[in-house]
């Protein structure tokens, strides 16, 4: 099938190895991505501005992802799902809904209701389905025992429809199982990863990373398995921050579960982007080839 | 020609603060057929009443017309006067100047006084074609079904049986009792619960008016108010009653385990058992579920069998069906405990050491799994921290609305068990909302339990974490001391709410018992009617209604036996006149008022009609309760409602649409 | 210590930028602070921001610092009993406190302004590898960034005027 996607801002100026292992794990399920037309925020640090500015920018994605032609689009990124999918139900209110639409026919551009929005974690649990996955599996990755973080923002909040559930996601973990590692449950799974704060105060995200990976590396785990940027961000390039901030000595493995789903599908670990990771990920590459 | 008296009430400043009540009485001595036209403070009392009375014998009224509050305020009021007055009470029409007028127009007088004339021409309309009508009396079982057995039930009962009337008590369990019987003690005196609660209970067993049936239910209800007939399905025990002495020999000797509900499944028990120890019946039963023989037929097992003395055992025992006939029903059926494990993020289910309120309740009685000990059900120790948390699944819009009214009360009381229980070696901690202690000596129950060193919390965890070594912990901010605190509890206790029972569905279809939106059953009227349903004859008694304590619970119980009784004494009932009639021969059998009537008021009759069979509408006076669906639904007029047929009505509507209020005046 | 002076039209102001009115419904059960992810580290108090606004004290609350601690986890918004939503009300406050020009992040501006001009909230980095090598989008072949078509500027301008 054809999807659009929608990269967010992230992707595209930083985390290029979520995009990466992206493009290569998604055609081994006959699954092709259409770029939209043009790169655009989604409008996630708007909402802090002008929040009517955000949920113009993104009903402009469906709107955008509706010029395609095609009814799926696909958003890899935490943020970018979740202010994508309230711009689309806060247009449900008819007068903001008139006003957003009016301002689009300024660009020449229409808003579409109808657009399935999919994050990456959905997308393969629930389109392409475990079944599949496990099938598509040449290089189990036997031994390999790992932490998920789905994240915030695609679990909460539920009335809004979320991809997996509020207090007890499994998606992922059962996204992992299906690879043939293992997964451990624990008490900081729904613990957030700070990057928001960034903006306004880098040490408490940093510790809020920090204070989190801590508790992964305590328990004896290969590693830690996300599927936003942001996340990805602050545990994986600001690892050594993050420990700095807490006082601890962090060596934790952080990879993209695409990039693990790569590695389970017999993909070269360079073509998934690994060597970009600034965490030790090549410990997890030692650790299944074992 | 009729003879119409007009009387407009001022209903002190309620109509007359914003109706101009002279006008309209003006008004309506100029509408034809008005004889005479009166406004006056207050109608409905004694003067109000005697100057009707008066015009009607001296004028020679034979229509009267009441211009004043909602007719269910004094309808009956006034028909009875009229009545004394020698006047058929049914040639009385009410019209609505307060609740349809006053109060809904209070800013805008001159068009209150407009509609007012408007609203008495409609009347007056109406009551040139008002006939005079007959109440018919029916005679009534003297005998009431009461479906539940715990402490509603049993009060209701005991009232009932009391006065003279034959009860049917139907419970579903093996014993009676209910929720009350697993409680340890009830606030805010602290009683033990089975102390006070034993007694009524073997009273009800022993009551020559009462028939119990345990292990039963109702499966089929037919009739109307006064005239009920009742299937209930006795469900097998596999045990004769009469031979069953309680020895508990069989037990002793069976070897399966099953869940022990009424220990909420915190221990097991053995597939043949009694089901409490003070269970009434005191008899054995057999779960069809689990026992050996009864599972897989085969001879197996049969060790309950060889053991009993008195020979009570019997594999064979079929359901059996009983017909009752009853005067009234009163639903007593009970609550259930909100379930904890849907607020996931509290960790129950998960984490042993999290319990519900109940569970508590089962631990702290002496006759519980622990022999009344208070102790943490993952190791079995005394806890050194306790948390009580309040408000889970009430209050709550993503699970029930509500307030379950008796948590916090719950939560105090078992608080001040664990502090007596445990001593000084235990820090207990209630975290809550609002402590809502409002009964009589629940503030003072509060108070003592502020002075046992118990700490009070202003605020709400919002989750619970279990540590690697399998320790709970959960963090939690005072609004008073604006801290934030962690507790590490040994034992946490989920106040949770009470909630509709699964099977409310299938009670409100049995009896056509509707249910309000919190999902309970609902009253005729919140505040004047708490005890009955709008189903005549049907009344409600306990915690099915609303959540309630056990004072509440008795109280209703002995009212809901009070309005039986009120019911059903005189041995027979005056039924109301305004109900549906068929003209027979206007009706085509479609039975369209026969699927619409919500009542289930509609028969339809076969009758013979040249030499055809037909079928043809026939109204259940008793059942009907008048709500014209039928009138408006029937393709031929056949069906209508007394005083309001479709002549009644539109007289009124052209009255309203073609006439002005100017007109009338002349 | 002072009296507190309701300001009922700010409150007006702020509650016309929810989409509902449920925060009305608070009855500070607190569970949005025992869970708020911000509270032990910048000391956020979600239920104190709600009370606040339906009391009308928030002449203070938008050039606050409090309101830009919030780390949008959105645990609040799942587990309030009454829908009441903390974050959406501090997101209100932020709103506002832009348009008096209070103590605003500087990266929030900047993501605005770098959007004007290119779509995204920033350039493409060049990001150094473990091996300690550099790289970009074009080595790494990754597909060109389009940036937004003419109207985007002054559309987006146009709703930034939108309160």
């Amino acid at each position: 099938m054809k999807t659009a996607v929608f990269w967010g801002c992230r992707i595209l100026t930083s985390q290029y190895a979520y995009e990466m292992s992206l493009r290569e794990v998604l055609p081994k399920f006959d699954i092709e991505l259409v770029d939209l037309r043009e790169s655009v925020c989604c409008g996630d640090p708007i909402k802090s501005v002008n929040n009517f500015t955000a949920v113009y920018l993104g009903a402009r994605v469906l709107a955008l992802a509706s010029l395609t032609g095609l009814d799926d689009l696909l958003v890899p990124c935490n943020r970018c799902h979740f202010t994508i999918s309230e711009a689309n139900d806060t247009i449900k209110n008819a007068k903001t809904g008139e006003k957003i639409k009016t301002l689009l026919r300024e660009e020449g551009l229409e808003y579409n209701p109808n657009i399935k929005i999919w994050h990456t974690i959905d997308l393969l649990h629930d389109l392409v389905g475990l079944k599949k996955i496990k099938k598509a599996v040449t290089k189990p990755l036997k031994g390999l025992k790992v932490a998920s973080h789905e994240g915030c923002q695609i679990i909460r909040y539920s009335d809004l429809g979320r991809v997996d559930d509020a207090e007890n996601p499994k998606k992922l973990d059962e996204l992992i199982i299906a690879l043939g590692a293992k997964t451990v449950d624990y008490a900081e799974k729904l613990d957030c990863c700070g990057s928001a704060l960034m903006y306004s105060h880098p040490d408490s995200a940093l510790s809020l990373a920090g204070s989190k990976l801590k508790a992964v590396q305590n328990l004896s785990v290969d590693g830690l398995v996300v599927s936003c940027p942001d996340c990805q961000l602050m545990f994986d390039a600001r690892q050594k921050d993050a420990g700095t901030t807490v006082g601890a000595k962090l060596n934790l493995p952080v990879v993209y579960y695409t990039q693990l789903l790569g590695l389970a599908l017999g993909i070269e670990e360079k073509k998934l982007g690994l060597y970009l990771n600034q965490s030790p990920a090549d410990q997890v590459i030692t650790k299944i080839s074992a | 020609m009729t003879r119409i008296g007009v009387y407009v009430c001022h209903c002190g400043l309620n109509i007359a603060g914003v109706v101009d009540v002279e006008k309209v009485a003006e008004y309506a001595k100029g509408l034809p057929d008005v004889v005479v036209a009166k406004h006056y403070t207050y109608m409905c009392s004694e003067p109000g009443q005697h100057m009707i009375q008066d015009d009607i014998e001296a004028q020679n009224l034979d229509r009267i017309v009441i211009a004043t509050c909602s007719p269910r305020m004094h309808e009956e009021t006034f028909r009875r006067a009229v009545a004394e007055a020698g006047l058929n009470p049914y040639l009385t029409e009410i019209v609505n100047l307060r609740e349809h007028v006053s109060w809904a127009h209070t800013h805008e007088p001159e068009k209150a006084t407009e509609k007012a004339k408007a609203l008495v021409r409609m009347g007056v309309a109406h009551a040139r074609l008002l006939e005079p009508l007959e109440k018919r009396k029916v005679s009534v079982e003297k005998g009431v079904l009461v479906v539940g057995g715990g402490i509603a039930g049993i009060q209701t009962s005991l009232d009932l049986a009391d006065a003279g009337f034959k009860v049917h008590l139907v419970e579903k369990s093996p014993s009676i009792g209910g929720r009350m019987s697993q409680l340890d003690k009830t606030f805010p005196t602290l009683d033990c619960s089975a102390c006070i609660l034993t007694p009524k209970m073997v009273d009800v067993a022993k009551h020559p008016n009462i028939t119990l049936l345990t292990n039963a239910e109702v499966t089929n209800v037919k009739g109307f108010v006064g005239n009920y007939e009742a299937s209930i399905l006795k469900n097998p025990t596999y045990v004769d009653a009469e031979k069953c002495v309680g020895c508990e020999l069989c037990t002793k000797v069976c070897p399966v385990k099953v869940p022990d509900r009424f220990n909420e499944n915190l221990t097991e028990k053995r597939a043949i058992s009694i089901y409490s120890t003070q269970a009434v019946p005191k008899i054995a039963t057999i779960n069809p579920d689990y026992c050996l023989r009864l599972k897989y037929n085969k001879g197996v097992c049969g060790k309950c069998q060889d053991a009993c003395e008195a020979k009570a055992i019997d594999f064979e025992q079929k359901p059996e069906t009983v017909q009752v006939k009853v005067g009234g029903i009163v639903l007593a059926v009970g609550s259930e405990v909100f379930n904890a494990s849907k607020m996931v993020e509290l960790g129950y289910g998960r984490f042993k050491n999290v319990i519900s309120s109940i569970e508590f309740e089962r631990i702290s009685d002496a006759s519980g799994p622990t022999g009344g000990k208070i102790v943490s059900p993952k190791d079995g120790k005394t806890p050194k921290t306790i948390a009580f948390i309040q408000c889970v699944g009430s209050r709550d819009k993503r699970f029930h609305d509500y307030c379950c009214r008796v948590g916090c009360m719950v939560t105090l009381k078992q608080a001040i068990l664990a502090r007596e229980k445990i001593h000084e070696n235990v820090r207990i901690y209630v975290c809550y909302v609002d402590l809502r202690a409002f009964g009589k000596g629940y503030d003072e129950f509060y108070r003592s339990a502020r002075d046992k060193d118990i700490d009070f919390i202003a605020g709400l965890p919002s989750e619970i974490h279990s540590a690697q070594d399998g320790s709970l912990c959960f963090d939690v901010y005072d609004k008073g001391t604006s801290k934030l605190l962690e507790v590490h509890p040994d034992l946490v206790v989920l106040g949770t709410g009470l909630v509709p029972n699964n099977d409310l569905g299938n009670i409100s279809a049995l009896f056509h018992a509707s249910r309000s939106a919190d999902g309970f059953l609902l009253e005729a009227h919140p505040k004047l009617r708490p005890l009955e349903t709008a189903m005549g004859g049907v009344f409600l008694a306990g915690a099915c209604q609303g959540p309630k304590d056990i004072p509440d619970t008795v109280a209703q119980a002995s009212g809901a036996a009070a309005k039986a009784i009120d019911l059903l004494s005189s041995g027979e009932i005056e039924l109301e006149p305004l109900k549906a009639v068929v003209d027979k021969d206007s009706c085509s059998g479609c039975r369209i008022c026969e699927s619409i009537c919500p009542f289930v008021a509609v028969e339809m009759k076969p009758e013979v009609v040249d030499g055809n069979e037909r079928f043809r509408a026939e109204v259940i006076e008793a059942m009907c309760q008048g709500c014209g669906l039928c009138s408006s639904a029937c393709p031929t007029g056949a069906i209508k409602i007394q005083q309001y047929s479709s002549r009644q009505v539109l007289t009124q509507v052209q009255a309203a649409l073609t006439e002005t209020c100017t007109e009338g005046g002349k | 210590m002072s009296m507190a002076k309701p300001n009922l039209e700010a409150r007006e102001k702020i509650l016309a930028k929810l989409r509902g009115r449920e925060l009305v419904n608070c009855f500070q059960c607190i569970k949005c602070t025992s869970g708020c992810t911000a509270l032990k580290l910048l000391e956020l108090k979600p239920h104190e921001i709600i009370k606040l606004v339906n009391l009308g004290f928030v002449d203070e609350l938008p050039s606050s610092d409090i309101i830009w601690t919030c780390v949008t986890c959105l645990k609040c918004v799942q587990r309030c009993p009454q829908k009441a939503s903390p974050y959406h009300v501090i997101m209100a406050l932020r709103n506002i406190a832009v348009e008096k020009e209070a103590k605003v992040p500087e990266g929030y501006l900047k993501a605005v302004s770098q959007i004007l001009e290119t779509g995204l909230i920033e350039t493409p980095k060049k990001i150094v590898t473990r091996k300690m090598e550099t790289v970009d989008r074009d080595c790494l072949k990754l597909p060109k960034i389009n940036p937004p078509k003419e109207n985007f500027q002054a559309v987006f301008t146009k709703t930034m005027e939108e309160k």
